[in-house]
């Protein structure tokens, strides 16, 4: 009888908590950086034709489309546009601070953060939600939203 | 002169146009889409229709964030609206009003210029904000008006922005940065995630949101009714997605319509929409709801007519107008007018009016501006730009 006492049980519960993977911070903050930038994509897959040659001979559709106006001078390409006015987005913000310098401009007519706490929904349902992933910070509502959460995006194939 | 005029009201996901005496635009989407199935061309704006197979549709758009950064592609397709085939325009004899997204950066203004004077050669120009043409159009419908606040809520971003004595007041403008392309690509992500991998048909999802979200307009309320289960849950719907041999566009039936169809026909690809019927839209009012760090619309009216001159806010508040694509959403005047009323002061009346049609509202503001006596003073001539070149153009009020 005492010798068993003397073993001491561990706790299962401890001996899990110490081999549990904790996402820090910056991991958090990168993974919700990427989910917002993936909202700005304007397709998911990729182009696809993009893996057709064209050779010389193939007909040129769009041919057609271009007006045959008698007196129209010689038409720019629409690839001379393109290399004219190329710009990035970053290039244009840059200039922009130099030729607008003064408020308001781009950046500054940006909404501000709200006053308002943020409402919490459970990742997996959309529902209201109360609890929180240890690991990852998600959030969920029931049992079985943390399961399907753990089983999928907490740390496997997430983004 | 020639009266008629050419009206462009260039968004970056739909253009609408036509000409002064045309009753309505046409609404061309301001993009090419490369489809799977059709391997040998491209889809040119309303070419669309031509497209059997619409799964996987691929996009090309001119517009990135709001602006015009593409220009092979924004070329390409407005030679097309200006062809006999879409919307045909005689340069030589008109004038066009074209519209721009506001601080549109000065490098896009002198390449649109250059464009429309040299290539296209219109005998004048206009270069305007939607914005302003829907305030022109408010003011005419009510030419009593002082000041409006216009909130203009379309693909890539939404702009509250105040109009006093019909000019825009630039201290009181604010955007956020959620517009119609982030809810359905936010919607796709959502039910990729919960049910079906949609990924990759944005063109489907879009059509599923402008089918069946709705801007709630008790969020507490609807949360509960969706949590209830078919009948007594009054918001979920079945969708069935298009095959495009069957079905050439998604279908919505109640889950009655499914228990009865199921039965038939197994091969259905159907999608479940319940609290993301109207979460979706939510994130308009609540960006924070997916973690972007703004204030939403209603909020951001507040904010911005406490930024406009004391004695003009009773006529703001009074005189809300929204337009833009976001605007269809079913509930969303009444939803508006309920934030605001709660966070105005009490002393304001609260006024805020969805036009009918709020994507053709600008484009129909216009086709007003364009009969106005006064409206070739605002334009710029062919011969004050071969005179001037770009600097002619500083008269624009963008």
């Amino acid at each position: 009888m005492s010798s068993k006492v003397g073993m001491g049980r561990e706790s299962g519960r401890l001996k899990d908590a110490d081999k549990k993977k904790v996402l820090d911070t910056a991991t958090r903050n990168r993974r919700a950086r990427r989910a917002l930038e993936s909202l700005e994509m304007d397709n998911y897959q990729q182009d696809p034709h993009a893996d057709i040659v064209l050779n010389k001979k193939a007909p040129k559709f769009l041919d057609t489309i271009e007006a045959k106006g008698g007196r129209r001078k010689k038409e720019k390409s629409a690839e001379y546009y393109k290399q004219k006015f190329r710009r990035t987005f970053e290039q244009l913000i840059e200039a922009d601070q130099f030729i607008n310098r003064d408020p308001p401009n781009y950046n500054t007519i940006e909404a501000p953060s709200s006053n308002f706490p943020r409402r919490i929904f459970c990742a997996v349902c959309g529902f209201r939600s109360s609890y929180t992933c240890t690991t990852c910070g998600a959030r969920y509502c029931c049992i079985s939203c943390l399961g399907t959460h753990q089983a999928t995006r907490c740390l496997k194939w997430a983004v | 002169m020639n009266t008629k005029s050419y009206i462009l009201d260039n968004g970056a996901y739909t253009a609408k146009v036509g000409h002064t005496d045309d009753e309505t635009p046409k609404i061309i989407p301001n993009y090419i889409m490369k489809a799977k199935s059709e391997r040998r061309r491209t889809f040119i704006g309303d070419q669309l229709s031509e497209c059997r197979d619409k799964s996987g549709l691929y996009f090309m758009l001119g517009f990135q964030k709001g602006y015009l950064l593409n220009w092979d592609i924004q070329k390409t397709v407005w030679d097309y609206i200006f062809s006999k085939d879409c919307c045909k325009a005689n340069f030589l004899e008109m004038p066009l009003i074209v519209t721009e997204p506001y601080f549109n950066f000065s490098s896009i203004q002198e390449g649109m210029t250059e464009m429309f004077f040299e290539e296209y050669e219109f005998q004048a120009l206009l270069r305007t904000n939607a914005g302003n043409l829907s305030c022109y159009h408010y003011h005419h419908d009510k030419p009593s008006t002082k000041c409006c606040l216009v909130v203009e809520t379309g693909y890539s971003f939404t702009h509250i922005v105040p109009y006093i004595l019909q000019k825009k007041f630039k201290p009181g403008m604010l955007r956020i940065n959620v517009g119609g392309k982030i809810l359905t690509n936010h919607l796709k992500e959502v039910i990729s995630y919960r049910q079906l991998h949609v990924m990759e048909e944005t063109y489907v999802m879009n059509q599923c949101k402008e089918d069946l979200c709705f801007m709630s307009t008790d969020f507490d309320r609807d949360h509960k009714i969706a949590k209830m289960k078919w009948p007594k849950n009054t918001i979920v719907r079945d969708y069935v997605l298009p095959d495009y041999t069957t079905v050439n566009r998604g279908i919505i039936r109640t889950l009655d319509e499914t228990s009865v169809s199921r039965t038939i026909d197994k091969d259905q690809q159907v999608l479940r929409m319940n609290n993301e019927r109207f979460t979706i839209p939510e994130i308009l009012f609540y960006p924070n709801d997916i973690g972007i760090p703004q204030m939403g619309i209603s909020e951001a009216i507040i904010l911005s007519i406490n930024l406009c001159p004391e004695e003009t806010r009773p006529h703001l508040y009074n005189n809300i107008i929204v337009t833009g694509g976001n605007g269809c959403f079913p509930g969303f005047e009444e939803r508006l007018t309920k934030e605001v009323r709660a966070l105005a002061p009490d002393e304001f009346d609260v006024s805020v009016t969805v036009p009918e049609n709020p994507i053709t509202y600008a484009w129909h503001g216009g086709n007003l501006l364009s009969k106005d006596p006064d409206f070739f003073s605002l334009v710029v001539t062919k011969e004050e730009y071969d005179e001037e070149g770009f600097s002619a153009c500083h008269r624009f009020d963008v």
